[in-house]
């Protein structure tokens, strides 16, 4: 009854608040945006509907996130307000019981939540029924979506965060303990799952930790579900969602009675953590006499002087005061240095690639240890949550504490007590640094590393991040001190922040327009910062007079007294707006207007600002425009004559050139088709014949020329052309994008130099993308059937260009520049070096060019010169890559026919990451590949080795049409041949190691739905399943013959006329392989084929003469998917090897010695199969090795129980 | 110094008129503000010490406009609000430091020279090393006129600073009250008239945002002698003795009750001269005998 009374009245209360409906507004504008910022799109490009259950299941999930960390003060109110209010002590006495007080008081709460998260099924009813939303992909209205969403998801998420809230709030005597605890929820739940999934790479226990329902949404459906069914499917509440659900409600009751048994109906005496050391008297100290004041009251005259010393060290007080306060609270220092330790014990578990363990440089690690304000999605958000927090504490405390009357009345400066806040949070927040480089030194030295670049950690973090939340601190700041409620502040400045954190979303991508905002810096060893500081300054200094104009907003709206009216404010306002804050606001206008004036005439004038729409409109223009001369018969590139400059120190670089076209069809050819690319200028363009210009449409990139004399077949014809890129000022997006840098130069002749004929690459090809812009349909990429029609001459083949090149490099003196071909000839001339090289033979249609103080290490295999072109300190890896390509040279060249140069080049390339690009005769790989650490590979395995070996298959590839399958010829096949080579260099249980990898979930995750692999185009069937199917089938037929299929294809194709298909080396495989394996050979490339083999049971006895007779149950099936995910079974009757093996030496290795491997018969369904083996043995199962394409890889082998 | 309030004016927001043309001068010396609870007198303090704003008025402090020149003003303040708290994890001399140096007094050697004399002088140096959530409440009060007398105000103002303190306590704190400096301008609001009566050389009565009466308690005790009389009575008699007379108080004494009757001459039998107390002064202005009320019959029905 009492508790009814309790729960009524707390109801009735909290619903006269204005700020619970300010909540309920906020959460619908939530879910409102995000439905219509983050799902439109997706559902118009990726063909679900807008209110299906996947949908609303996500953005209840993303709101109720949204939920615990802006509306924490609910459950933080109802919790506290007796304490805060004073009413404690009538309430507490009144007799009513705990769970009474406690029990009406939490269930009022959990209502009040629940019921404000009625507002996300509000919001999306909204968003979904509210007008701008194409009535395609609204689907029917189905409660059960809304009310599956509403109560698997937001009710429990209610209770759990609700739950911790309070018992944050109730226990520590403080509405503000339930911020803490939603930031302490998240940082624990997340924190422990990202541990668990990189600790101990347990999928699993990451599901059941999942507090709520994120990761079960964020991966498993998105993954899983085909479209129809993210458009249909409700939310199953079983399995890992349901355990995780009931996991988290467990723990959230048993807090609830934690804060039960734990609460007191009794005066609070503060303790001070020292206090239990420090020996005290019990009772209050009393003066000793009563008539103390016998002589008249004096107090020594001091001198006082009012002016900018005092006011100086006013502030520091007042900083130094803040500072200590919010470091010695619960939200303080504690907890910073609780996340600078787990940083220091997690990221070195985040330092592998690929599973291949990295070095912790002090570059490398930054990129862990910083973040900008704006991305939400790493750990760090916890920061600038922590910044709402203690910004409320600061504008709140003296108040809170009742000096806030003293303290107004002081003769202060409002502009003091600003700055010295801000101060105070600045403080903190260079704590914060401090401790982050501290952090980033000890995993240094935890993980033996010696390279410690305190400098470069200190500049970072002071230099470049901290400003970032400096900016965000003052706003923060500003926030809270114009709203004058704490709650309602706490909401504003988070709204602030998630506005700023998914402004992107919401559209608004220019810089000058979200608060804070500027493009990032890089780091790298080869180009230091390079330009990208300048821009990131540029935009960092507008920011900061917006910074100084909201500090005097502040100021001069600065509460001080009891006066909270907004006109009294505002009048107040006015007397505080005194010259020299003039000064200040004017000024601050003048730097807002001319930085932000010189920032939009980089941005929009000199580099003409284009959203990432404005872009994929402008090739949607170009298709509309010259797609119809997609079939015009151009002449072929031949060769190109080129005269490169690139000027480091300017950022630019220029080229003029002759092409050599020839026209190889059948008819004569009138006029040509130049593909100019967009944003670099091109100039005129001339003729060794008389041609005039018909189009010239640089802004899409097309120009047409009519010659006045045709070309006819056989001939040929020169074209001249100067093009020039040039760093105008920056761009929104950082730098200016000319590819050329101080140091670590890199330009593609595709990003520069023109191209003959129409560009097909240039259109969209997302299904979405083409019909937000008004294309008709057309498949991703053409159909296999398309490309028999195509020949080479139409230009649209993909690898199909050869062409040989000569080019004159010039860099600056120092520098080494790389282009293809074989060096010629070097020389100096006015300060600068050129380089020429030409080519011995054709390459294809891609190339680079390089410049940067390179080091060179060179190697000879067999008359071909191979040269590894590395930053100086980059050295780790260099023989590694030399071994690759020279072990990659003999085993190709012996399998698959001779390499076609003379020369081999591996350049490092500016790029930070990890990947590695070939083109004929150069392989490129990224400034990463020095961070790999190999030889502490828990696996054993060298997968930097298999990279280049992967990259050196490429050097075989013939020109291949772009189509369908294409992924096959050239993905497939570089690992398969990479295969071969650590099989050959490292042996069969290394290759082991390189396919159990492969067979991780991640960084590439199974695809079950899609194409046979003749015309799959997705990265599972390009990187994994490819290459599985191509070693299977190597396994099947024995590998000299998959080889000689190959070499065979090659042979064929090498002219590139026409180009090859997957059907080309489907043909030559069906060549070689015998009749009883033609099936397998379809099941791995003609069909979408899985295989489900399972040892159930396998069970040992003891035979005759020693050995033993191993039983073992196996169940079998195979199944074709097709790309919606409809799965059709195939009956089996084929050979599948059955291994038997004794127990394991090494941990590194799947199986002990093979006792017993051979192919048997399998039908569909459930079997038996005995076999006899001389040794006792531990495992057995049916395809050991997982050869074939199987996604429960675990079940393949069981262990064998032995039978007495 | 003296310090002139004209024609001020205060309504909050939800339509009560705290105060109405409130016009006082009030000289250097100790000067009660004498008013029942909720007579108008913290807002009038709080507008005097710049934390709120009047509707209408002004308010001069020497040459200083209170209410447009606060910074100026709050240099030469001292303010004890009614109600505040402390920092409890703070001791009273880090505090007490703190205010100093907020309150101008920028150098260090000054300021510890001054803490030092401010926690002499209230009696608190013993214990200035002791976190201020162990205080009790008149501890918690001196601390308070400590951080109000720093920087040697021209102007106190001192909110209820009574209530709540222990017979001992008080009498302490008013001692140290009656101490402070002859040249400032020293307010205290008070609900308890005995602690005018003790301390004020001059004073004024306010109810319902109105001043009732300015006088120096003295000469308006003078002034009422012969007029208040007294008798007991029993307790059902006073309906008809409030009829038949003037009745200014009424106390309760051993079970009967003793009325004081404001009247030019003796009222009736049973009556007997008293002695004007300045409780006399405060109700006979109250119920509208003298003062303003008087002047103005139709605000006292």
């Amino acid at each position: 009854m009492k508790l009814l009374e309790i729960f009524r009245f707390e109801l009735a209360y909290q619903s006269r608040r204005l700020l619970t409906w300010l909540y309920f507004t906020a959460l619908v504008a939530a879910s409102f945006l995000f439905v219509r910022g983050n799902y439109l799109a997706d559902a118009l490009y990726a063909d679900f509907f807008l209110n299906s259950p996947f949908v609303i299941a996500s953005v209840t999930i993303f709101c109720t996130l949204f939920w615990l960390v802006t509306a924490a003060g609910v459950a933080g109110e109802i919790a506290a307000r007796d304490v805060e209010t004073g009413m404690h002590p009538l309430t507490w006495t009144a007799p009513v019981s705990k769970a009474e007080h406690l029990g009406g008081r939490f269930l009022a709460a959990y209502t009040l939540n629940a019921l404000l998260l009625l507002a996300v099924p509000v919001g999306v009813m909204l968003a979904v029924y509210a007008p701008g939303v194409s009535a395609e992909v609204v689907g029917p209205f189905r409660p059960a979506a809304y009310l599956t969403a509403y109560g698997v998801l937001a009710l429990p998420n209610a209770f759990i965060g609700t739950a911790i809230q309070f018992a944050c709030a109730a226990l520590g005597r403080r509405a503000i303990g339930s911020y803490l605890g939603s930031v302490l929820l998240l940082l624990v739940a997340y924190g422990g799952i990202i541990s668990v999934l990189y600790f101990l790479q347990r999928q699993d226990i990451a599901s059941l930790l999942d507090v709520f329902g994120h990761i079960y949404i964020t991966s498993d459906l998105v993954l899983g579900w085909t479209p129809i069914e993210k458009s249909t499917r409700l939310l199953p509440v079983d399995g890992v969602l349901l355990r995780s659900r009931l996991l988290w409600l467990g723990i959230a009751a048993g807090t609830l009675a934690f804060t039960w048994a734990r609460f007191r109906f009794a005066h609070h005496t503060p303790r001070s953590w020292l206090g239990v050391m420090r020996r005290r008297d019990a009772h209050a100290p009393t003066p000793t006499s009563i008539d103390a004041a016998t002589q008249p009251v004096s107090v020594p005259d001091v001198p006082r002087t009012f002016g900018p010393g005092l006011y100086a060290r006013q502030t520091l007080a007042i900083a130094w005061a803040s500072f200590r306060v919010i470091a010695r609270s619960r939200a303080g220092l504690v907890v910073l240095v609780v996340i600078a330790a787990l940083a220091v014990r997690l990221v070195p578990q985040n330092l592998y690639n690929m599973g291949t363990p990295l070095l912790p440089t002090t570059a490398y690690l930054l990129t862990f240890l910083t973040t900008p304000l704006s991305n939400p999605m790493t750990p760090w958000v916890i920061i600038p949550l922590l910044i709402v927090l203690w910004a409320g504490e600061l504008v709140w405390r003296e108040r809170e504490h009742g000096l806030g009357e003293i303290g107004d009345a002081a003769p202060v400066p409002e502009w003091v007590g600003f700055a010295g806040r801000f101060l105070g949070l600045a403080l903190i927040l260079a704590t914060w640094m401090a401790l982050l480089a501290a952090a980033g030194l000890l995993i240094q030295l935890q993980m033996g590393y010696g390279d410690h670049q305190p400098g470069l950690f200190l500049g970072v973090l002071f230099g470049l991040q901290l400003p970032e939340y400096l900016l965000f601190a003052l706003l923060a700041l500003v926030v809270h001190g114009l709203v004058n409620q704490k709650h309602a502040g706490h909401l504003a400045a988070l709204l602030a922040f998630a506005l700023i954190a998914f402004a992107p979303r919401l559209g608004i991508r220019h810089n000058l327009l979200v608060y804070g905002g500027s493009p990032g810096w890089t780091y790298s060893d080869m180009r230091g910062f390079g330009a990208s500081l300048g821009p990131w300054a540029w935009f960092k200094a507008y920011w900061a007079a917006w910074a100084l104009l909201l500090a005097v907003l502040a100021k001069v709206l600065w509460m001080r007294g009891k006066e909270s009216g907004l006109r009294t404010r505002l009048r107040l306002a006015r007397g505080r707006f005194t010259r020299s804050t003039a000064v200040a606001a004017a000024a601050a206008v003048a730097l807002i207007l001319a930085l932000g004036g010189f920032i939009f005439y980089n941005t929009n004038v000199l580099n003409g600002y284009a959203s990432a729409f404005d872009r994929k409109e402008r090739s949607a223009e170009y298709e509309r425009r010259y797609a119809r001369y997609a079939h015009v018969a151009q002449p072929r590139l031949e060769a190109a004559n080129l005269r490169v400059e690139i000027y480091p120190d300017r950022g630019a670089a220029q080229v003029e050139g002759v092409y050599r076209l020839v026209n190889r069809g059948p008819g004569a050819i009138d006029s040509i088709h130049v593909a100019t690319v967009p944003g670099v200028e091109t100039g005129a363009i001339t003729f060794d014949r008389p041609a005039r210009p018909v189009v010239q449409d640089d802004e899409h990139g097309h120009r047409i020329y009519a010659l006045g004399r045709p070309l006819r077949p056989g001939d040929s014809l020169r074209l001249g052309f100067a093009v020039k890129a040039l760093a105008h000022g920056f761009r929104n997006g950082g730098a200016a994008l000319t590819g050329v840098a101080a140091n670590g130069t890199w330009l593609n002749n595709g990003d520069l130099l023109p191209a003959i004929g129409y560009q097909f690459r240039r259109e969209l090809f997302s299904p979405g993308d083409r019909r937000a812009h008004g294309l008709p349909k057309r498949p991703v990429i053409p159909t296999l059937a398309d490309a028999q029609d195509v020949t080479g001459e139409e230009g649209s083949g993909g690898g199909a260009e050869r062409l040989s090149v000569s080019a004159v490099v010039g860099t600056a003196g120092g520098q080494v520049a790389i282009a293809p071909g074989v060096l010629r000839r070097s020389w100096t001339e006015g300060g600068r070096r050129y380089f020429h090289y030409a080519t011995d033979a054709p390459v294809g249609g891609g190339f680079g060019f390089f410049s940067a103080r390179y080091a060179v290490r060179e190697e000879r295999w067999n008359g071909v010169a191979i040269q590894v072109f590395h930053h100086p300190g980059h050295t780790a890896n260099v023989g590694r890559l030399l071994h690759a390509a020279r072990a990659s040279l003999q085993r190709n060249s012996r399998e698959f026919g001779p390499y076609p140069y003379r020369y081999l080049r591996l350049v490092e390339n500016p790029v930070r990451r990890m990947g590695a690009h070939a083109e004929a005769s150069t392989i490129d790989y990224g400034q990463g590949f020095a961070l790999f650490n190999p030889a502490e590979d828990p696996r054993g395995l060298d997968f930097p080795f298999a990279i280049i070996a992967h990259e050196m298959g490429h050097q075989w590839s013939v020109p291949y049409a772009f189509a369908e399958g294409a992924p096959l010829l050239s993905e497939s096949f570089a690992w398969y041949a990479a295969m071969g080579v650590v099989e050959e260099t490292y042996g069969r249980a290394h290759l082991r190691r390189l396919l159990r990898f492969f067979r991780q979930p991640a960084p590439i995750v199974p695809i079950r739905q899609s194409q046979p692999l003749l015309r799959a185009r997705d990265p599972y069937a390009a990187y994994r399943k490819g290459p599985f199917a191509l070693y299977a089938l190597s396994e099947y037929l024995g590998r000299e013959r998959e080889d000689l299929a190959w070499r065979r294809f090659f042979e064929k194709h090498r002219s590139g006329t026409p180009p090859a298909t997957s059907l080309d080396l489907y043909r030559e495989l069906r060549a070689v392989t015998p009749d009883s394996l033609r099936y397998l050979v379809h099941d791995l490339f003609a069909a979408n084929t899985f295989w489900q083999l399972k040892t159930e049971r396998a069970t040992a006895r003891r035979a005759a003469g020693g050995a033993w007779q191993v039983t073992l149950t196996v169940r079998a099936r195979k199944v074709t998917v097709d790309p919606a995910g409809k799965e059709t079974e195939v009956p089996m009757d084929e050979w599948i090897p059955v291994g038997v093996f004794a127990p394991t030496a090494g941990w590194r290795e799947d199986f002990g010695e093979t006792l017993y491997l051979r192919n048997h018969r399998i039908r569909s369904g459930r079997q038996t199969i005995t076999v006899t083996v001389p040794k006792k043995p531990s495992d057995a199962g049916i395809d050991p090795y997982v050869l074939l394409i199987d996604l429960e890889r675990f079940d393949n082998v069981e262990e064998v129980e032995i039978e007495r | 110094m003296e310090l002139h309030i004209r024609d001020v004016s205060k309504t909050y927001p939800n339509g009560v008129q705290a105060l109405k043309d409130v016009t006082l001068t009030i000289p250097a010396g100790m000067y009660g503000l004498l008013g029942p609870n909720g007579a108008g007198k913290s807002t009038l303090m709080r507008i005097l010490a710049t934390l709120q704003e009047p509707d209408a008025g002004t308010i001069r402090l020497g040459d200083l406009d209170v209410v447009k020149q606060k910074d100026a003003v709050r240099r030469t303040l001292g303010y004890l609000p009614q109600e505040f708290g402390v920092y409890p994890r703070v001791s009273a001399e880090a505090l007490l430091g703190h205010f100093a140096l907020l309150k101008g007094i920028g150098d260090r050697r000054a300021r510890t020279e001054v803490v030092e004399a401010l926690l002499r002088q209230t009696n608190l140096w013993e214990v200035r090393k002791q976190k201020l959530g162990g205080y009790s409440g008149g501890m918690k009060q001196r601390f308070g006129v400590a951080v109000a007398l720093l920087g040697n105000p021209k102007l106190m103002i001192v909110d209820e600073p009574t209530a709540g303190l222990d017979p001992a306590e008080r009498v302490r704190f008013l001692n140290l009250l009656s101490e402070l400096g002859e040249n400032s301008v020293v307010i205290l609001s008070t609900h308890i008239v005995e602690d005018v009566a003790e301390l004020c050389t001059r004073m004024a009565i306010i109810d319902r945002g109105q001043i009732l009466l300015e006088a120096e308690p003295l000469g308006a005790m003078e002034e009422m002698k012969g007029r208040i009389w007294r008798r007991v009575i029993e307790r059902g008699a006073l309906p008809q003795v409030e009829r038949e007379h003037a009745v200014v108080s009424t106390k309760l004494l051993g079970g009967r009750t003793v009325v004081h009757v404001y009247a030019d001459a003796i009222p009736g039998a049973g009556f007997e001269p008293v002695e004007p107390d300045l409780e006399d002064v405060y109700f006979t202005a109250m119920a509208g005998h003298i003062g303003r009320r008087r002047e103005r019959p139709e605000v006292a029905a």
